[in-house]
C-alpha cells in the first residue's frame, strides 16, 4: 500500500434507492490539507463518516493510514481525530472536563493527559477559560474546543466536517491559523466545507456534487484548468434580469449572480467590456461598471456544475 | 379570532404529523395500553383458590381424616404435601411450597369422641398477608362447618340437651346473600375500568411532559417563540393532540374490555366521555406544568414519576382509601384519579348517572380547572 | 478491554449526574417517598367495611347480632336505615359496601330455635373486599349461633358442651399480619427495577438526540466499555437508593430483617446490573428519549409491578402469564427480598433465584452490546 494517508477507491454509499456517494476515488498524501468542497447534500459528510468507520460503504474500498475502513473500522478510530458537523461535545461539562474525558477515551493516563490538556489549551487559546461550562461558550470557541478534543491523542490525521459553519470570516481565519500550525507538524487534515474561501486555504481540493467527484487538484490548478476564458464582474441594478439576458449570448460561457453583481465568463479572446454593456443597455438594463476579476473557486464550480456551491442545483 | 384558530391549527397539524410519522410512536400509542389491559385483566387477581397447604396429621383416625377431607374438598385448599415430623413444617414454609400447614394433634378423635374440645392448628405463612387473611377466613369457615355437624351429632346423642336445642336448629342464623353489579365477584370487572383510567393517565402525562420539554431541549422552542403565536394557543396546539390520543386509547381499551373480557357497560357513554375530557384536562395540565419546571427530558420523566406513583397508590385503585390514616385520606381528596375511578366503575358496573355521580364530577372539574390555571400561568411566565 | 476508557466514561457520567441535581434527587428520593407512602398509608388488609343496617325487628336479639357484626374490626356501621328502598340508594351511592337486612320475626324465630334468615346485600363492584367480607360475615354469624346455643344450654342448667374443635390460627413470620411487612420488601424490588431501567433508558438515547453519540462512537471505545461505563454510575446510585430504602424499612417501619446484609448486597448488585442493562438495551434500541421512556415503562415498570408476585399471586395467573413471569427479574428479586427480610433464609435456599438473576444480567448485557453498533448505519 502506498504511504498515502487516505485512499478511496470507487467508493459508493447508498441509502435505500438514494446514491449519496457515487464512485469516488482519490488519494491524499501525508501532511496534506485536503478540502472537500460542495453544496449541502453533495455527499461530503457521508464520505467523511465512511473514512472514520462510522458508515459502511455499500461498495468500493478505502484505507486510512493503511488501515481498511471496512474490516478495520474500529482500529482506525485510535489513529484519527474527528470533528462532526453538529457540535457534539457535552454542554454540561466544563472545557477541561470535556478534554479530560476524551483524553481518557483515547488512552492517555492522567499525568500525560493533564500535560497534553495544557498544551492543547494553549494551542487553541482557551487556557484561561478551562473551567468554563461548555454551554456558555460562543460558537467559535466551541469549534476550537471540538478541534482541541480531536487532537489530544496526537493523531496523524484529523477529519473536520464543516468545522466553521455559522461563524464570521474573521473567526474562520483564526481557526485556519490553527490548522496551519497542525500542518506544520505533519498532521494530515481532511476538511469538508461549502465555503469557497475555506477551500482556498487547502493544498488540494475535491469538488463534489451529487455524490460525484467532479474535479480534483490544487485551487490554482482547478482555476487554470477549468476556467477557460476570462471572468468579468458587471455591476448592475438588475442582476437577475441581466443574467438571464446574457446567458444565451454568443461568446458567453456562463453568467451567474454574485450578490449584487454578475460574474460573466467569456470565451478567450473576446473583449467583453467593449460590447457587453452596450448590449445590456439596449435591453433596458443599466450597467454601472464592468471589470475583469481574478477567478475564484466559486467560478470554477459554476463552470463545472452550472450552479453555485452554496446552493443546491 | 380567526388568526388564533389558524395558528392553533397549524401547530396541531405539525404535532400530529410528527407523531404519526414515527412508526415507533404509533406503536407506542396503542400497544402499551392494550398490553396493560390484558396483563391486568388476567394477572391482577386477588381471589384465591387451591391454596397449597400441607397436612400434618398426628391422629390418623377417621375423624381426623374427615376434617382433612373437609379442607381438601372445600375448593379453597389443595394438599400438596403430607408431613410426618414437625421439622418438616419449617422447611416447607421456608421454601414457599405451602402457604399453611394444617396440624391435627394425636388425640383429636379421642377428645372429640369423649365430648371434650380438641385443638386444631393452622399455621399460616405470613409472608403474604392477603393470602394469610384469606387462609384464616376460609379455615375458620371450614372448621365452623365441621363443628356444627359434630355438635349436631353430639346433641342428637344427648337427649336432655336435644330437648333444649331441637334438631334443625343448628345454624340458626341463615344468611341469604345477594351480590349486586358483579354477581360472580369477578376481579376483572373491578380492575378493567380502573385500568382504563390508569393507562391513559400515565401515557398522557408522560407524553405531554416530555414532548413539550423536548422542544426546549432540541431548540425548536425558540423558533416557535419568535412567531406571533400566543402562549395560550401554543398550549392548545400542544395538548390537543395528546387529548386525542388519550381518547383513542380509552375507546380502544374499553372496547377490548367490554367485548373481550365481558365487562358490562351499563351506563351512559356520553357521561363517560364528558368525565373523560375533564379527567384528561387535569393530566394534560399537570404534564404541561411539569414541562415548564424541567430543563430537559430526563428531569421531566423523573418528575412525572414523582407524581405518578402517589397518584396511583393513593387513588383507591388497589389499596382501599378507607384503610388509610386520616391525614392521607385528606390528601386523596385532591387526586383526580380517585374521583374518576369511582365515576368509571360506577358507569360501567352500576349504570349510575349524573344524579348519583355529580359530587365526583364537580370535584373532578374543580381540580382539573385549578391545575389548568396553574399550568397556564406558568407557561405564560416562561414564554415571556 | 480498557479500564481507562471505562473510567473516563464513568467519570463523565458522574459529573453530568451531579450537574443535574433535580434528576439525581428524584432518582434517590422517589423510592424513599414510596416507602413512606406504603409504610404509613397503604395496606391491603380488609377491614372496617362500611355497612348499613335495616333492622325491622328491633329487638334485643337483633341488636345483639348487629353489634356483633359492627363491633368486630371487620365492619363499620355507617348508619341505620329506615326503609327498604334505602338499601338500594345506599349501595348505589357508594355509602356502604354491605347492607344487612333483619326481618321482623328474627327474634321470635331465634327463640323458637328455627331457621331465622337474614338478608345481606353486597356491592360486588369491589369484588376483593366483597369476597373477604362474605367470609367474615359467615364467621360472625357462626359465632352468634354458638353463643345462642351456649346460652340455651346454660339456661337449662346443663353443662356446656365443648365445641368439638377449637381452632387456633398461628401465623408464622408475620405475627401481626401487617400488610406493610409483606409489601415493603416486595415494593423495594419493584421500585428499584422501575427507577433503574428508566434512568439508564434515557442515557444512550439522550446522547443520540443531542448528537454527542456520534462523537463517542468515532473514538476507539468499544460497545461493552461504553455500556459498562454508563452502567457503573447508575449502579452506584441504585445501591445508595437501596440502602436508603432498606434503612427506612428497618429503622422507621420496623420491618424485620432477619437475613444477612451481605446476602442483600450481593443479590441487589446482581439484580441492579440486570435491570440497568435492560434500560441500556432499551436506550440503544429507541430512537428518542420519549420512546425510550415509554418502552421502559411498558417493559420494566409494569411487568415488575404486575408480574413479580409482589401484590398479585403468580399462582392465580393464567398459565401463559405465569410463564411470562419467568423472564421478569423483579419476580426473583421479590422472592429473595421476602426471604431475606421475613424468613431470614440464606443462599442455600435462595440460590435458584440468584442464579436466575445472574443469567438474566449476563444475557441482557450481551443483548445490549450486540445491538449497539459503533456505526451510524
Amino acid at each position: 500500500m502506498s504511504d498515502a494517508a487516505v485512499v478511496l477507491k470507487d467508493v459508493v454509499k447508498r441509502f435505500g434507492g438514494f446514491v449519496a456517494v457515487d464512485h469516488i476515488s482519490l488519494e491524499i498524501g501525508s501532511g496534506e490539507i485536503f478540502g472537500f468542497l460542495g453544496p449541502n447534500g453533495a455527499g461530503k459528510s457521508t464520505t467523511i463518516r465512511m473514512l472514520c468507520g462510522l458508515l459502511r460503504p455499500s461498495s468500493g474500498q478505502g484505507w486510512v493510514n493503511g488501515l481498511d475502513v471496512v474490516s478495520q473500522s474500529e482500529k482506525i478510530k485510535s489513529s484519527l481525530g474527528y470533528m462532526s458537523q453538529r457540535f457534539s461535545l457535552y454542554d454540561d461539562l466544563r472545557i477541561e472536563e470535556n478534554m479530560a474525558f476524551f483524553g481518557g477515551i483515547y488512552g492517555l493516563d492522567s499525568a500525560a493527559c493533564e500535560t497534553r490538556i495544557r498544551e492543547v489549551l494553549a494551542l487553541i487559546g482557551l487556557a484561561e477559560r478551562r473551567r468554563s461550562l461548555t454551554r456558555e461558550l460562543p460558537t467559535g470557541l466551541k469549534q476550537r474546543l471540538a478541534l482541541g478534543c480531536a487532537l489530544l491523542h496526537r493523531p496523524p490525521i484529523i477529519f473536520l466536517d464543516e468545522p466553521t459553519s455559522g461563524v464570521d470570516p474573521g473567526t474562520r481565519r483564526n481557526f485556519w491559523d490553527l490548522i496551519y500550525t497542525l500542518a506544520d507538524e505533519e498532521v494530515t487534515v481532511f476538511v469538508t466545507t461549502h465555503y469557497m474561501e475555506e477551500a482556498e486555504y487547502c493544498n488540494r481540493i475535491g469538488l463534489i456534487d451529487h455524490g460525484q467527484l467532479i474535479a480534483l487538484g490544487s485551487p490554482a490548478e482547478l482555476k487554470s484548468k477549468h476556467l477557460a476564458g476570462m471572468i468579468y464582474e458587471i455591476a448592475t441594478d438588475h442582476v437577475l434580469a441581466a443574467a438571464e439576458t446574457l446567458a444565451p449570448v454568443e461568446g458567453v460561457l456562463d453568467a451567474a449572480v454574485f450578490g449584487r453583481a454578475l460574474h460573466v465568463r467569456m470565451k478567450q479572446g473576446i473583449d467583453a467590456p467593449s460590447y457587453l454593456p452596450a448590449f445590456l443597455n439596449s435591453s433596458g438594463l443599466l450597467v454601472n461598471s464592468i471589470r475583469p476579476i481574478e477567478p475564484t473557486l466559486e467560478d470554477v464550480f459554476v463552470a463545472l456544475v452550472g450552479h453555485k456551491a452554496g446552493q443546491p442545483s | 379570532m380567526q388568526m388564533m384558530f389558524l395558528r392553533v391549527k397549524v401547530l396541531l397539524v405539525k404535532e400530529i404529523i410528527q407523531a404519526l410519522r414515527d412508526p415507533r410512536l404509533r406503536f407506542l400509542v396503542f400497544i402499551p395500553p392494550l398490553l396493560q389491559l390484558v396483563a391486568f385483566g388476567y394477572a391482577a387477581n386477588l381471589d384465591l383458590k387451591n391454596i397449597p397447604i400441607a397436612l400434618y396429621d398426628e391422629d390418623n383416625t377417621p375423624v381426623s381424616r374427615e376434617l382433612a377431607f373437609a379442607f381438601a374438598s372445600s375448593g379453597y385448599f389443595k394438599f400438596v404435601e403430607t408431613i410426618q415430623r414437625p421439622e418438616e413444617m419449617a422447611t416447607l414454609i421456608d421454601r414457599g411450597q405451602v402457604s399453611a400447614v394444617l396440624h391435627l394433634g394425636p388425640d383429636l378423635a379421642a377428645r372429640v369422641g369423649s365430648g371434650r374440645s380438641a385443638l386444631v392448628q393452622v399455621i399460616v405463612a405470613g409472608t403474604n398477608s392477603n393470602t394469610a387473611s384469606l387462609v384464616q377466613s376460609y379455615s375458620l369457615q371450614i372448621i365452623e362447618r365441621f363443628n356444627r355437624a359434630r355438635l349436631k351429632k353430639r346433641l342428637d346423642d344427648n337427649p336432655p340437651l336435644r330437648k333444649i336445642i331441637p334438631a334443625g336448629s343448628q345454624g340458626i342464623v341463615q344468611a341469604e346473600v345477594r351480590v349486586w353489579y358483579n354477581t360472580e365477584l369477578l376481579s376483572r370487572n373491578f380492575y378493567v375500568p380502573g385500568i382504563i383510567a390508569l393507562v391513559i393517565m400515565v401515557s398522557v402525562l408522560n407524553l405531554t411532559a416530555m414532548a413539550v420539554v423536548r422542544e426546549k431541549e432540541v431548540g425548536t422552542m425558540e423558533q416557535i417563540m419568535v412567531t406571533p403565536i400566543r402562549p395560550f394557543e401554543f398550549i392548545l396546539g400542544k395538548t390537543i393532540p395528546f387529548a386525542l390520543i388519550g381518547i383513542l386509547q380509552v375507546a380502544l381499551v374499553s372496547s377490548v374490555g367490554v367485548f373481550w373480557f365481558g365487562v358490562p357497560m351499563r351506563g351512559s357513554v356520553a357521561l363517560l366521555f364528558v368525565a373523560l375530557l375533564i379527567y384528561l384536562l387535569s393530566f394534560l395540565s399537570l404534564g404541561l406544568f411539569i414541562s415548564t419546571i424541567s430543563r430537559n427530558q430526563q428531569q421531566a420523566l423523573i418528575t412525572t414519576f414523582f407524581f405518578t406513583f402517589p397518584i396511583i397508590l393513593l387513588s383507591g385503585f388497589i389499596f382501599p382509601i378507607a384503610n388509610m390514616p386520616p391525614v392521607i385520606q385528606w390528601v386523596t381528596y385532591v387526586n383526580p384519579l380517585r374521583y374518576f375511578l369511582v365515576i368509571i366503575r360506577d358507569i360501567f358496573l352500576k349504570g349510575s348517572g349524573l344524579s348519583i355521580l355529580w359530587p365526583q364530577m364537580v370535584a373532578l372539574l374543580t381540580i382539573s380547572l385549578c391545575v389548568m390555571v396553574l399550568a397556564v400561568r406558568r407557561v405564560n411566565k416562561t414564554l415571556d | 478491554m480498557s479500564i481507562r476508557r471505562i473510567k473516563a466514561l464513568t467519570k463523565k457520567e458522574f459529573i453530568q449526574m451531579s450537574r443535574d441535581i433535580r434528576s439525581l434527587m428524584g432518582a434517590l428520593f422517589n423510592p424513599l417517598l414510596m416507602i413512606f407512602l406504603f409504610g404509613y398509608a397503604l395496606s391491603l388488609d380488609v377491614d372496617r367495611i362500611p355497612t348499613v343496617v335495616l333492622d325491622f325487628d328491633g329487638t334485643p336479639v337483633s341488636r345483639e347480632f348487629t353489634h356483633r357484626l359492627t363491633d368486630s374490626r371487620y365492619f363499620t356501621l355507617v348508619r341505620y336505615l329506615e326503609r327498604d328502598r334505602d338499601v338500594d340508594s345506599s349501595l348505589t351511592r357508594g355509602e356502604a359496601l354491605m347492607a344487612l337486612v333483619i326481618p321482623r320475626d328474627f327474634a321470635s324465630k331465634v327463640k323458637q330455635g328455627i331457621q331465622a334468615p337474614i338478608q345481606v346485600v353486597f356491592d360486588g363492584s369491589d369484588s376483593n373486599t366483597a369476597t373477604i367480607a362474605l367470609g367474615y360475615l359467615k364467621a360472625v354469624a357462626a359465632g352468634f349461633d354458638i353463643a345462642l346455643q351456649e346460652q340455651r344450654i346454660r339456661r337449662a342448667g346443663l353443662r356446656m358442651v365443648d365445641m368439638p374443635l377449637e381452632a387456633r390460627v398461628r401465623v408464622w413470620f408475620n405475627p401481626e399480619l401487617k400488610s406493610k411487612n409483606f409489601i415493603i420488601p416486595g415494593l423495594t424490588g419493584v421500585i428499584m427495577m422501575a427507577i433503574c431501567s428508566v434512568m439508564t433508558a434515557l442515557s444512550v438515547s439522550r446522547e443520540k438526540e443531542t448528537g454527542t453519540l456520534e462523537q463517542l462512537i468515532s473514538t476507539p471505545i468499544t460497545s461493552l466499555e461504553l455500556l459498562l461505563g454508563k452502567l457503573l454510575p447508575y449502579l452506584a446510585v441504585g445501591l445508595v437508593d437501596l440502602a436508603l430504602v432498606v434503612g427506612a424499612a428497618v429503622l422507621v417501619f420496623d420491618v424485620p430483617f432477619r437475613g444477612s446484609y451481605l446476602n442483600l448486597f450481593i443479590t441487589s448488585l446482581i439484580f441492579l446490573i440486570g435491570s440497568l442493562s435492560w434500560g441500556l438495551f432499551v436506550s440503544v434500541v429507541a430512537k428518542s428519549q420519549i420512546q425510550a421512556s415509554q418502552i421502559s415503562v411498558i417493559s420494566a415498570f409494569l411487568p415488575s409491578f404486575l408480574l413479580s408476585g409482589f401484590i398479585y399471586p403468580i399462582e392465580n395467573m393464567p398459565v401463559v402469564l405465569q410463564a411470562l413471569t419467568f423472564i421478569v427479574p423483579a419476580r426473583y428479586f421479590v422472592e429473595i427480598l421476602k426471604g431475606l427480610f421475613l424468613q431470614g433464609v440464606g443462599l442455600t435456599v435462595l440460590w435458584p433465584q440468584v442464579l436466575a438473576l445472574v443469567v438474566y444480567a449476563v444475557l441482557v448485557l450481551n443483548l445490549a452490546r450486540k445491538r449497539f453498533t459503533k456505526r451510524i448505519l
